[in-house]
């Protein structure tokens, strides 16, 4: 089944569809190993793991779309990828969709802040006019109704916290891009319970939650009953990993080599400790089996190093 | 010695540099095969023949640099390559600048119009104000790591205010720190004059057939005092109505073998550079 497929049936179960953020091939292998049924690309982890940049548009339509075609590739879950601002206008909107259905993602999201757009929790953000947004949410429901109808478009409005913005702009925002042919709207930014209860309440259609930043946390129950279709957790994993790398590096410095071999010795019992059962390798020998010529699977015997399994 | 000292040495030496556009690496390697000293990436041309679209911005940063750079590998003259408005702000024009310098470019051209850009010969071009202009220039050519990299500015202001606005956003950019004035689209031979002998600093002319300006050979050009001349079109344009012939020779006759002169294989390959690689064959591959 396709990847878009897969996640139009997750949106269809009337309950919240809980999507914690990835930033690279590995993560989105470490959030399918522990069972998510669905992960997120952040654009902001994005910029930072593939260019050390802050995600202040500097990362280019390609770099974005490539990692997310990496990620896609992975992993057999349907991934929903940022697509900032569509990088351009309607026309570059229109290169930008296609160019991202043909990664195997299943899903975007397309914002309404002018170029270059900057992380939707960091000020001084702007926004393009109501009518060239709703110009760039029709180019790209045409582009995937003609490629994939069932490809996820989610329309997102900055306007909340842009310079200028307020709650009631992003609202009627959000209803006009879901009448452009957005699949659900996603407002940025609500810095309030009230204010998600509002756009819960205020917009007629499915609603897309950004837990991060500036915006209130929520329980998977709390959200069920206000009614958000998804909700991501765009910084969880990458988060995660800064701590844990700055941590095990500062140890590394401080201890030397004896860390990281008190590291291993820890790591063993872990989920995911044997790291070359987890790369695939035993995938690689089972194609191998299959598909090579016999004689060359000799090549497994006298040999040193980790012996994949043999299925 | 490095690509940018070289175009630097040009530009410091007297004449004219004259840079045709190539589109592709093969009609780099054709420029340096023709004899020519310098190669000129064409924005539309990248467009056109590595996504098959039109001028109209759609061409990232990334796919811009990686074409920049699989030009400057594959000849060994300086490269001067379009770097449209250098896709976004301030801080995308320096990252641009650092990008297409890794790329091995020896320069670029970085202009006024409103991103995402167009094509600087169709009409609906929008610019930015000339401060926001000047401001992408000084940090282009501030940060620039290689001190010899050449910073062209373009203003596309001609077509949308005034030739006079354009003069006058030309000089403010060669104070801003520009190395070179890139008017873009004068619409006469008065204007080309008038670009000439107004705006103080080294400056490039673009020669493109069927567009606003009018031709002018490249003797004239230097005469009047151009420092670089671009002819942006001039492969491409010769390669697609070539194209368009033989497929249409092929539907119609039912073969692309025909009388005259045929390309083998190994022409195509000697073209780019099968000798070089196959001397360094000869001495190092092992034989059987």
């Amino acid at each position: 089944m396709r990847a878009t497929t897969k996640l139009r049936a997750l949106l269809g179960t009337g309950q919240t569809l809980f999507v914690p953020g990835c930033y690279n091939a590995l993560s989105a292998k470490i959030l399918e190993a522990v069972g998510f049924p669905a992960v997120y690309m952040t654009g902001y982890g994005t910029s930072l793991s593939l260019l050390g940049l802050p995600d202040a548009g500097l990362a280019t339509m390609t770099e974005m779309h490539l990692n997310a075609r990496y990620i896609a590739n992975a992993i057999s879950l349907p991934v929903i990828a940022d697509a900032d601002n569509g990088y351009g206008n309607a026309i570059g909107v229109i290169r930008t969709v296609k160019e991202y259905i043909q990664t195997g993602v299943a899903g975007i999201h397309l914002e309404d802040q002018a170029i270059p757009k900057r992380c939707g929790h960091v000020a001084g953000r702007m926004v393009i006019p109501i009518e060239e947004a709703v110009g760039k949410y029709r180019a790209a429901d045409k582009v995937r109704r003609d490629l994939d109808p069932d490809f996820v478009l989610i329309a997102r409005t900055d306007a909340r916290g842009a310079h200028g913005g307020s709650l009631d702009e992003a609202i009627r925002r959000a209803h006009a891009y879901l009448e452009a042919g957005a699949d659900l709207a996603f407002v940025e930014g609500p810095t309030s319970v009230d204010e998600v209860r509002r756009i819960c309440k205020e917009v007629p259609g499915r609603i897309f939650y950004n837990q991060t930043g500036i915006s209130p946390r929520f329980t998977l129950e709390e959200m069920n009953d206000l009614g958000i279709a998804v909700t991501i957790l765009p910084g969880a994993t990458f988060r995660a990993t800064i701590q844990a790398v700055y941590d095990f590096a500062s140890d590394l410095k401080q201890r030397g080599p004896e860390a990281e071999a008190d590291f291993n010795e820890r790591f063993k019992g872990h989920p995911l400790g044997n790291v070359h059962r987890f790369a695939g390798f035993d995938q690689i020998r089972e194609w191998e089996e299959e598909y090579l010529p016999a004689a060359e699977m000799e090549k497994y015997t006298d040999s040193v190093g980790h012996q994949p399994t043999k299925s | 010695m490095r690509p940018t000292t070289r175009l630097r040495q040009m530009l410091e030496a007297p004449g004219i540099v004259v840079a045709p556009g190539a589109y592709d690496g093969f009609s780099a390697r054709l420029i340096e095969a023709a004899g020519f000293r310098c190669v000129y990436m064409t924005g539309a041309g990248t467009a056109a023949s590595h996504l098959g679209q039109p001028d109209l911005g759609l061409a990232t940063l990334t796919e811009m640099a990686t074409h920049a750079g699989h030009l400057a590998s594959c000849v060994s003259l300086p490269v001067i390559a379009d770097a449209d408005t250098g896709y976004g702000n301030v801080l995308n024009v320096v990252r641009t600048v650092r990008e297409y310098e890794r790329a091995g470019v020896a320069g670029l051209h970085i202009e006024d119009q409103v991103a995402p850009k167009k094509c600087g010969h169709i009409a609906g071009k929008q610019i930015i104000p000339v401060q926001e202009f000047c401001d992408k220039i000084r940090a282009a050519s501030e940060y620039r790591t290689d001190r010899d990299f050449v910073i062209i500015a373009r203003t596309d202001a001609r077509a949308v205010t005034s030739l006079d606005d354009a003069i006058e956003r030309g000089n403010r950019a060669a104070e801003a720190g520009a190395d070179v004035i890139f008017v873009e689209a004068p619409q006469s031979e008065d204007e080309i004059h008038r670009v000439a002998r107004e705006v103080k600093a080294p400056l490039l002319a673009n020669m493109v057939p069927g567009g606003k300006t009018p031709a002018v050979k490249i003797p004239e050009l230097e005469r009047l005092g151009f420092k670089i001349v671009i002819f942006p079109a001039v492969c491409m344009g010769a390669a697609v109505p070539a194209m368009e012939r033989a497929l249409a020779s092929l539907k119609e006759t039912g073969t692309d073998w025909h009388d005259g002169p045929v390309l083998s294989p190994m022409d195509i390959f000697r073209r780019v550079g099968f000798d070089w690689w196959h001397a360094i064959e000869e001495r190092f591959a092992p034989r059987s």
